[in-house]
């Protein structure tokens, strides 16, 4: 198929739509919800696109020294991660994502785990 | 009671409750207020959920909303038109963003003030991210214009302005002939038994500098370096676009070449001597390659403008006949008579010289001098 996964599911506009999405059930979680309490949710929505977008393929991009300097803070547990995770595959799910495209975008999640989750936590 | 009735009484009740659960399920937080002590009068589920501590006829406007300019509410209520706010509220852990609107409805003939909040949290995010994207794009395209910019640069380097603009716009530039034009080839006498060639470092920053005040010549008098070979230096006047003057250019640009190097070499160790010889005639001047490419001049003028080259002797500049012809009554000349010039016959040869130097040059002798 032509472009990039980005291009494929409407670039921009999309992506945040899932995001703000995700963040709706991130927050509602007692799990994720209390890393969100005192943080700007417009940048963190903001910041989050982007990654998301460069996950796809689109025009933005992270490193995984970026992910680990604005992660290694927040004592983010394996749990919290996991739960993430879980939510943001159901999110892309709600938003009718391919299971292929939705399965890349975990995989590629779950492989900067490292740099997110606080090792001492 | 019949079942006309029936329905009738049904559809009555089943409306208010329809009302109510309407009131009560809408995204929009609403309240009325009394107009004059701006009282919560009733408030609906909505308004509760995002103001926790409000209480029909106890709570005040500005108790929700503190920041509520009751002055221009009142002024705006006066003349029939709405007040808008936005606020801020802390719902469990959500922040959300309240956009307030205050209308006055004067067809019920009560005076009632309605508020009706909606949550813009997902708009102020919207919003964000526009006003960020925008920084993105407009960051991204400062990066691509700098790199455009510098590309330009580059291709000016090996192409006239001319060609770039033919190939930026069509994507190839044609061979082009300019029938009248004039090239100088200049290169150094000597140049790999220089003592400086042990430092072939010092050697190219040294040429490099003289290139480079070359280069400052040759664009100061309409003309264009077309191209350096080791120590070759080529340029035109006329190509590519033409020019009413370009035999003088050339000269000028020649005479100036040795005055340059003549000041630099009474300053420096290192004694840098060019021969110089300059031609009129017609010129194909072309892109040449595809990946590699590189603007080039092509006939037989360049040739002659060799030939002459190689009959100069050190620091001086030499040209024949036709060019001569053009130039005559600008420039002071020596005639150095005729000579045989390989693939052109018999041609005059002069050399171009300063007024100064006119009368007292030395002429060297020329290989098959008539």
């Amino acid at each position: 198929m032509a472009g990039t996964m980005f291009e494929r599911y409407g670039g921009f506009a999309s992506v945040s739509k899932v995001v703000m999405a995700l963040y709706d059930k991130l927050l509602d979680s007692d799990v994720t919800g209390p890393y969100f309490e005192d943080v700007d949710m417009r940048r963190l929505i903001d910041h989050q696109t982007k990654f998301v977008s460069h996950v796809m393929g689109g025009p933005a991009s992270y490193t995984n020294e970026q992910l680990q300097q604005l992660h290694e803070h927040l004592d983010i547990t394996d749990t919290a991660f996991a739960e993430v995770m879980m939510l943001f595959e159901e999110t892309l799910e709600d938003f009718e994502f391919g299971p292929d495209d939705i399965q890349f975008i975990i995989k590629d999640l779950e492989s900067r785990k490292s740099w997110i989750v606080s090792q001492n936590a | 009671m019949t079942e006309d009735s029936n329905e009738k009484g049904g559809s009555s009740l089943n409306l208010d409750r329809f009302n109510e659960m309407l009131l009560e399920s809408t995204a929009v937080g609403l309240a009325i207020l009394d107009p004059e002590s701006l009282t919560i009068i009733f408030h609906n589920k909505r308004l509760g959920e995002w103001f926790s501590h409000v209480e029909d006829r106890s709570t005040v406007l500005t108790d929700l909303f503190p920041d509520v300019n009751v002055e221009r509410l009142r002024e705006r209520m006066d003349k029939g038109r709405p007040y808008t706010a936005e606020v801020q509220v802390r719902v469990g852990r959500r922040d959300v963003s309240i956009a307030l609107v205050v209308t006055m409805p004067t067809d019920e003939g009560v005076r009632h003030l309605i508020v009706e909040c909606q949550n813009i949290s997902k708009l102020k995010e919207l919003e964000y991210m526009i006003e960020s994207y925008s920084k993105m794009v407009e960051k991204q395209n400062r990066t691509l214009q700098r790199e455009k910019d510098r590309a330009e640069k580059l291709l000016l380097n090996i192409m006239p302005r001319k060609v770039y603009e033919e190939i930026e716009s069509f994507g190839v530039a044609t061979p082009q002939r300019f029938d009248s034009a004039s090239v100088l080839m200049l290169d150094f006498v000597d140049f790999t038994e220089m003592t400086i060639s042990q430092d072939p470092t010092g050697l190219i920053s040294e040429l490099n500098e003289i290139f480079s005040a070359f280069d400052f010549i040759v664009e100061r008098h309409n003309c264009e370096r077309i191209k350096t070979v080791g120590d070759a230096y080529v340029a035109v006047s006329g190509v590519p676009e033409a020019v009413m003057d370009h035999a003088q250019n050339i000269a000028r640009v020649a005479l100036l070449f040795v005055r340059y190097l003549k000041r630099r070499n009474s300053q420096h160790e290192e004694q840098w001597r060019c021969r110089i010889g300059i031609n009129t005639g017609a010129l194909i001047g072309s892109m040449v390659g595809i990946q590699k490419y590189v603007y080039d001049i092509f006939g037989p003028g360049v040739n002659l403008a060799a030939r002459m080259e190689a009959l100069s002797a050190p620091m001086q500049i030499t040209l024949c006949d036709e060019m001569h012809e053009l130039i005559k009554s600008d420039f002071h000349f020596i005639d150095r008579g005729e000579a045989e010039v390989k693939g052109f016959g018999t041609k005059r040869i002069y050399t171009l010289a300063e007024a100064e130097d006119s009368a007292t040059m030395e002429l060297p002798p020329i290989p098959g001098h008539g």
